[in-house]
């Protein structure tokens, strides 16, 4: 069905999960602003215009600007195809990814960092499909990697994905300030992280993103051991960031843990919704392509309220 | 706090491997990664730790619970004087042994050895019996077993230092002896000596019984500097018919100081010569004086250093006579060549120790001869002198029984045989053997002496190599002789013919030799080994021995018979009756003993010169817990309590009394209950958490 899947031809393909795709790809992910890009039907596109970047021809069909027909194509094989310019469909979609250690924790198969970059694929593939200028930023306490967005990027991207790795620690707020520069255009934000850090000092990290007139989404990834804490033994407990150890009974703290992280995440849905920021949390227990249809077919519903 | 069985301390050692082994796998085992310890960090921290500690009480618990067992086990005590009420729990038997040998009198060692028995007397209790033992050579007991501290005391206070060694083994037999009879519950033997190494040697069958508590008090310093005169030696001379003596002394530095001293010699009382000389440090050093005429018997002599803090060896005493001549007769046949007698006569001419006074004569002179009246003729009137038959007619009748009385009362017989002389055994039954017929090895060849019985006084000269070789002698002729039973064979030819016999007969003995002892029959007179072999074999006969110049404390002499007083050093006197039997004195002073005549009156006494042993003028000390481990069985490491011992117990019995174990064991297992209750109440609310787990 989808060239991705037949040849196989990048190595960050295998993030593009067909069994996610066959259940969200009737869906689209629009941005909620209005964005810059020349998108027919689908973005509200704050200029009507032509770009000059080609991005391919397409056969012509009726009610087609006859101006756009490609008269040298026509010379050569005798069929009427519209040249097109990439400007025409886009937004810019830009994923953000925070490869710190901390994502690199996995409870059961799946580590936090793989489930994001599932999610990033498939999010990626989606906007791609809708040809949507996509890109990529991966950082931990600064920017690791950086695809500019582009509507040929989408291998990039997948590329960028295979050899994003888990290393140094991180932190939020000096990587996104450095990365709020780069978006000057406005777009698609998505941030993907795990979000160790204070309510206050998220939405500091966050903000400079937004003002920008970007439609961010956050999506809060945490594995169910950090939501749960079932651990039984005493043990001493190692930030994988610091390298701190601290003797922990968890036991005796497991409610006061849970409690805390259920603050924290209420906090933040608080936070985010005050600041027009899309919250969603991922818990990497649960499958993806239910993860994703939800939260696509939540903004859907409420894109349309609106 | 002491332990008794401190082995069993190692247990707590072992006590620690859990521990760590628990710290350890801990530390290594349980560490989980996890992404942020953010929200662990906002718990309060806290809750965590005390839950932590909560347990280490529980491990702490039970740790000094264990630990109190294996305490308990090793059976601690706290050692302490025993209590003036313990003292009186059990009467003791207590044995004073009081060194008194002469070294005790070296400073102020005798005082504070009084003291310090004085001070172990002042310990006895109302029930308590001591016994005060002096010991020396011997010990004597002063007083046995008594509960009378006053007699112990008066016992104490007539001690003196004798001039004895000390010798430790009589002494401990003796304590060994009290205790064993004693009923008392405690026995304790207390030694107050000086504790000189040469008193003590280990002998095993010396041991005190089971439970003696044994005391050794040391008396004494380090530094013992002491300068003493060990030894005398002489040299006499021939000098115009009278003798010149050389007298050397030598005198041993027992310091680690070289010492100048300056040694005097006195004769009869008067100072003669004084020579300086230094001693290095623990080392001798001998002291020559000029020589002295020895113009009459039993001549006084002292060598005499400056007294020092031993007295006692500073100066040795010898008595010195005269050399007296032993006299020999030989009678030779009518018919014998004039030398037939040269060699023996010419090699008994020589020689001081002894000398010999011959006189030769014809076997005619024989019967009419008496020997008491040319002894008395002769210069020795004390030797019994020898007669040599030179290849005569033994005689027989009368005359053989002179000969034989003679022997008896402590004369030498020798017989030479020879081609001439007549050897009848039934005429003459003090033989040694049957003479036959003589041999001749002429003709096949000389023999020569095959077997010698160097054990023999006469051969004992010639015992170690390189000292006299009697093979190399050939002998051409001898007689077939046939041993008598009571005879011993000294000697014998290469083809088992005896050559020499003995034969004792009542004080003397007879010798017989089967060969001439000139060059006619053999040719030992022409060999280097005939001058000491006639020398030895005659002095043999008449019994010489040596004159001793003194003799040492301990010793005893025989007072000759008849009417005699016996003079000590001190003054006091001995009368002997002649008809008393028991005639043995132990010479018990350092000075001159006088043996004179009932009357007392006569000018040159017998003087019997005694000395110190100076084996004891070496103070070097021994340890005194050697001495107590060999008799006991155990050492004391501890001195200072060993010293004090005498008013405490042993670590058995302190133990015993106090039990501590008991309370130590009952603590640790009431901590073993108590921690059994803690740990199940601890264990219950980590029960119930197990079960809200799965339900969160």
């Amino acid at each position: 069905m989808d060239p991705i899947e037949r040849h196989n031809p990048v190595p960050g393909a295998r993030f593009v999960d067909p069994r996610v795709l066959a259940k969200v790809g009737s869906l689209e992910l629009l941005a909620r602003t209005v964005v810059d890009g020349f998108i027919n039907g689908l973005h509200k596109a704050p200029y009507l215009g032509v770009s000059l970047d080609f991005a391919e021809h397409r056969g012509y069909t009726p009610g087609d600007d006859i101006r756009l027909i490609d008269w040298k194509v026509y010379g050569r094989t005798d069929r009427y195809y519209i040249k097109q310019f990439e400007a025409d469909t886009n937004a810019n979609f830009s994923v953000l990814l925070d490869v710190s250690r901390s994502m690199d924790f996995a409870s059961h198969g799946l580590s936090k960092l793989d489930y994001s970059k599932f999610l990033a694929a498939c999010l990626t593939y989606l906007a791609h499909r809708q040809r949507d200028r996509v890109g990529l930023v991966t950082f931990d306490r600064e920017v690791v990697d950086r695809i500019p967005v582009s509507a040929k990027h989408f291998e990039v991207v997948l590329h960028a994905l295979d050899r994003a790795k888990a290393g140094r620690p991180g932190h939020l707020l000096t990587a996104l300030r450095a990365l709020a520069e780069h978006f000057g255009r406005r777009g698609i934000l998505v941030l993907i992280s795990d979000l160790y850090e204070e309510p206050e000092a998220i939405l500091d990290a966050v903000k400079p993103l937004r003002f920008r007139g970007n439609d961010l989404i956050v999506f809060h990834v945490l594995d169910p051991a950090e939501l749960e804490f079932p651990f039984e033994e005493p043990s001493a407990f190692e930030d994988l960031e610091s390298g701190d150890r601290v003797p922990v009974v968890p036991r005796a703290l497991r409610a006061e843990y849970r409690q805390l992280v259920q603050q924290h995440i209420a906090t933040l849905t608080a936070k985010f919704s005050e600041h027009r920021v899309d919250y969603a949390l991922f818990d990497t227990g649960k499958p993806l392509d239910h993860a994703l249809f939800s939260y696509l077919g939540t903004r859907q519903r409420l894109s349309r309220v609106r | 706090m002491s332990f008794l069985s401190p082995l069993w301390l190692l247990g707590l050692a072992a006590l620690a491997i859990p521990i760590l082994i628990h710290l350890v796998q801990r530390e290594r085992r349980n560490i989980v990664a996890f992404p942020s310890l953010m929200f662990v960090r906002k718990i309060p921290y806290k809750s965590v730790r005390r839950r932590r500690i909560h347990h280490w009480w529980l491990l702490l618990l039970r740790a000094v619970a264990i630990a109190l067992i294996i305490m308990a086990f090793a059976r601690p005590f706290v050692r302490r004087p025993v209590l003036a009420l313990e003292r009186g729990s059990g009467a003791r038997e207590v044995v004073i042994l009081l060194d008194r040998s002469y070294s005790m009198g070296f400073a102020d060692r005798w005082e504070r050895a009084r003291a310090a028995a004085r001070e172990a007397i002042g310990t006895l209790g109302t029930q308590d019996r001591g016994s005060l033992v002096l010991f020396g050579r011997g010990a004597d007991l002063i007083v046995r077993s008594t509960s009378d501290v006053g007699s112990l005391r008066a016992g104490l206070e007539t001690a003196r230092v004798s001039p004895d060694v000390t010798r430790f083994p009589p002494a401990i037999k003796l304590a060994q002896t009290i205790l064993k009879e004693s009923q008392l519950p405690r026995r304790e033997v207390v030694i107050i000596s000086d504790f000189q190494r040469a008193g003590w040697e280990r002998t095993d069958d010396l041991r005190l019984p089971e439970g003696v508590v044994l005391t050794p008090m040391r008396i004494g310093d380090g530094a013992a500097a002491n300068v003493a005169v060990t030894g005398v030696s002489f040299q006499r001379a021939p000098f115009e018919g009278r003798e010149r003596v050389t007298v050397t002394a030598a005198v041993a530095n027992q310091g680690d100081e070289d010492r100048a001293v300056e040694a005097a010699l006195e004769i009869d009382g008067r100072d003669v010569q004084k020579q300086r000389v230094t001693v290095g440090a623990r080392a001798s050093a001998a002291v020559t004086f000029a020589p002295f005429t020895l113009d009459k018997a039993h001549t006084r002599g002292t060598v005499r250093l400056p007294p020092d803090s031993l007295s006692r060896d500073d100066a040795l005493h010898f008595a010195l006579s005269p050399a007296e001549p032993v006299p020999v007769w030989i009678f030779s046949s009518e018919g014998a060549a004039r030398d037939a007698n040269l060699y023996l006569t010419r090699a008994l001419a020589i020689g001081t120790t002894p000398a010999f006074d011959v006189r030769v004569a014809s076997a005619a002179t024989l019967p009419a001869f008496d020997v008491e009246a040319a002894r008395a003729r002769s210069a020795a009137s004390h030797q019994s002198g020898a007669m040599i038959l030179s290849d005569v007619a033994v005689p027989r009748g009368a005359v053989s029984e002179r000969l034989k009385r003679f022997v008896e009362n402590g004369g030498g017989l020798l017989v030479l045989t020879g081609g001439q002389g007549r050897f009848e055994l039934e005429a003459s039954p003090w033989l040694p053997a049957r003479v036959g017929a003589p041999i001749d090895r002429v003709s096949t060849g000389a023999g020569t002496l095959g077997i010698v019985d160097y054990s023999h006084p006469v051969f004992e000269l010639f015992k170690a190599p390189r000292s006299g070789d009697f093979s190399g002698t050939r002998f051409f002729r001898y007689r077939a002789l046939t041993v008598t039973p009571d005879a011993q064979v000294l000697s014998r030819f290469d083809d088992g013919m005896p050559a020499l016999i003995e034969r004792k007969t009542g004080a003397g003995r007879v010798v017989l030799w089967g060969s001439t002892l000139d060059n006619d029959w053999n040719d030992l007179p022409l060999k280097p080994v005939f001058l000491p072999f006639v020398h030895r074999l005659v002095a043999h006969l008449a019994g010489y021995q040596p004159p001793a110049s003194s003799m040492v404390v301990g010793q005893v002499i025989e007072v000759p018979s008849g009417d005699r007083r016996l003079v000590t050093p001190s003054g006091g006197q001995t009368a002997f009756a002649a008809s008393e039997r028991s005639r043995v004195v132990e010479l018990s002073e350092q000075g001159f003993y006088e043996i004179r005549d009932r009357s007392g009156r006569e000018a040159t006494p017998q003087v019997v010169a005694v000395n110190v042993d100076v084996s004891e003028s070496d103070l070097t000390p021994l340890d005194p817990e050697e001495m107590v481990a060999a008799i006991t069985g155990s050492a004391r490491s501890d001195r200072a309590t060993s010293q004090r011992a005498a008013e405490r117990l042993t670590p058995q019995e302190q133990e015993r009394r106090q039990a501590l174990w008991r309370y130590l064991l009952m603590a640790g297992l009431a901590l073993l209950a108590a921690e059994t209750m803690v740990s199940n109440r601890l264990s219950r609310p980590v029960a119930t958490g197990r079960v809200e787990v799965p339900s969160a």
